[in-house]
């Protein structure tokens, strides 16, 4: 009798269902345990599969998932990721992103439970991310590409079975959205111009990585006639600059997912990220009148007086709080449009390094398979 | 058709305290607790509640409290001061 199977001797740690696909759906709707789309069946053999790619004591929780704070536990986060249709060496990615997702600046409790419709957007670094196969080129945020879906979709399968993200009530988003079935991207570092994400955040260059931020779902930045930086980054801050985000009034880190053509337009004018930050700060802002006069009175000059209080109507209202706070990635493929990714607001990216029990920087994917 | 067993996706719910269900209402004076979750006009709401509740039960106390924001939990600190200083605890969201 292997581990696992003695640990799943515990009262409530099984249930039987008839071994028929449609069945085991219907027990998965019924329960609330699926995400409203078929699941793979996590018996104790597959979950045991999955577990083979763990370092980990399998029932040691890695963190307590909010708003119910249930024990996140590899056994119950396995059952979740071979739910979501991963493959076994997707599993230390999966940790990872909850890891990150545990981090207290990334508010987790705040973003589980609130009206806004943010989710974990992953956003993959390093050899692992190429490894598992995560698309960073076309369609980058989009469809078809299994790592992508599978790995966001087990994440967001843990929050919900795990921290009872159950619409209604432990989620009180208004209208959701899609990107909370999945939303996991890589960046792709062979066409940006600039350093990649985990090395600007100073991690070396050939760890694994993911930064994980509570994303609304992405905008896009259409812009196929701009010859040079200046236009490409006025199509930007049009697009960054709307009145129904939450990034003007909190402390967020939006995110500007520049395509790999917008990108080089960029840098070949000589402009480094934190160019464009400081650019997009002067230049991405709404005057005060834009806003609705209640919000100006309620929301600007009582809960932001320290700013707002005898602001003109003409004052510029910025998108974020300081320039750094503009995260810059590249990703996707050939084309003209880049992505603006609005936060939550009351949360901070977290990033972790992928690393063994150990604390040792892992180099594949197959560094946490078990012999 | 066979049966196959499956590995429960969920967590349940660990360390919950245990409510005490020995409070006598409405025989003694409710010292009674406030969360403000700073959303909009939720100091309306509860002061309307405070004023109700006074009006059907004699309260010897009201402590108030108020989150630092919404979207993060109260404070260990909020919470020992209600657990302290307060009967029961009425906490609003309102916008």
């Amino acid at each position: 009798m292997s581990k696992l199977t003695t640990m799943l001797q515990t009262p409530g740690a099984l249930i039987a269902c008839d071994d028929d696909p449609e069945a085991v759906f219907e027990l998965m709707c019924s329960k609330g345990w699926s995400d409203g789309l078929p699941v793979i069946p996590p018996t104790a053999e597959r979950v045991e599969r999955m577990l083979a790619y763990c370092d980990r004591d399998l029932d040691k929780p890695v963190l307590n998932i909010p708003p119910r704070f249930g024990a996140a536990t590899p056994i119950r986060i396995a059952a979740n990721a071979v739910m979501a249709g991963c493959k076994p060496e997707y599993f230390p990615l999966v940790l990872l992103a909850l890891e990150a997702l545990a981090d207290e600046q990334y508010n987790l409790y705040g973003t589980q439970a609130t009206t806004h419709p943010c989710t974990p957007m992953l956003i993959f670094n390093g050899p692992a991310a190429k490894e598992a196969g995560i698309n960073a080129g076309q369609n980058a945020m989009g469809n078809y590409f299994r790592a992508n879906a599978v790995i966001g979709r087990a994440v967001r399968l843990a929050l919900v079975n795990i921290g009872a993200a159950i619409p209604g009530t432990g989620d009180m988003a208004t209208t959701g959205t899609p990107a909370k079935f999945t939303f996991c991207v890589a960046e792709n570092e062979e066409q940006s111009p600039w350093d990649p994400l985990h090395v600007e955040l100073g991690f070396p260059r050939e760890s694994s990585a993911v930064t994980v931020i509570a994303a609304e779902s992405p905008h896009n930045v259409n812009d196929h006639e701009s010859l040079n930086a200046e236009g490409i980054l006025t199509m930007v801050a049009g697009t960054m600059t709307i009145t129904g985000s939450n990034n003007p009034y909190y402390a967020g880190q939006p995110l500007l997912a520049f395509g790999p053509e917008h990108a080089a337009t960029v840098a070949n004018d000589g402009m480094s990220k934190a160019d464009v930050r400081q650019w997009l700060f002067k230049h991405a802002t709404l005057p005060l009148s834009r806003f609705s006069r209640e919000t100006i009175e309620r929301r600007f000059r009582r809960k932001l007086a320290a700013q707002y209080a005898d602001a003109a109507l003409d004052t510029p209202v910025r998108m974020c709080a300081k320039p750094e706070d503009l995260l810059i990635i590249v990703t996707g493929g050939a084309g003209k449009h880049s992505q603006y990714v609005p936060t939550f607001g009351n949360t901070r990216a977290a990033t972790r390094v992928l690393k063994r029990a150990d604390g040792t920087l892992a180099k594949s994917l197959h560094d946490f398979k078990r012999n | 058709m066979g049966q196959i067993f499956l590995v429960v996706p969920d967590a349940p719910i660990e360390n919950v305290a245990q409510l005490d269900a020995n409070r006598q209402l409405g025989e003694t004076g409710i010292r009674l607790g406030i969360l403000d979750n700073t959303k909009g006009n939720a100091d309306h709401l509860l002061n309307m509640i405070i004023e109700g509740v006074k009006k059907e039960f004699k309260v010897d106390s009201v402590v108030m409290t108020r989150k630092a924001a919404s979207s993060r939990p109260a404070t260990d600190a909020i919470l020992d001061q209600l657990a302290k200083e307060a009967d029961l605890v009425v906490s609003a969201m309102a916008d």
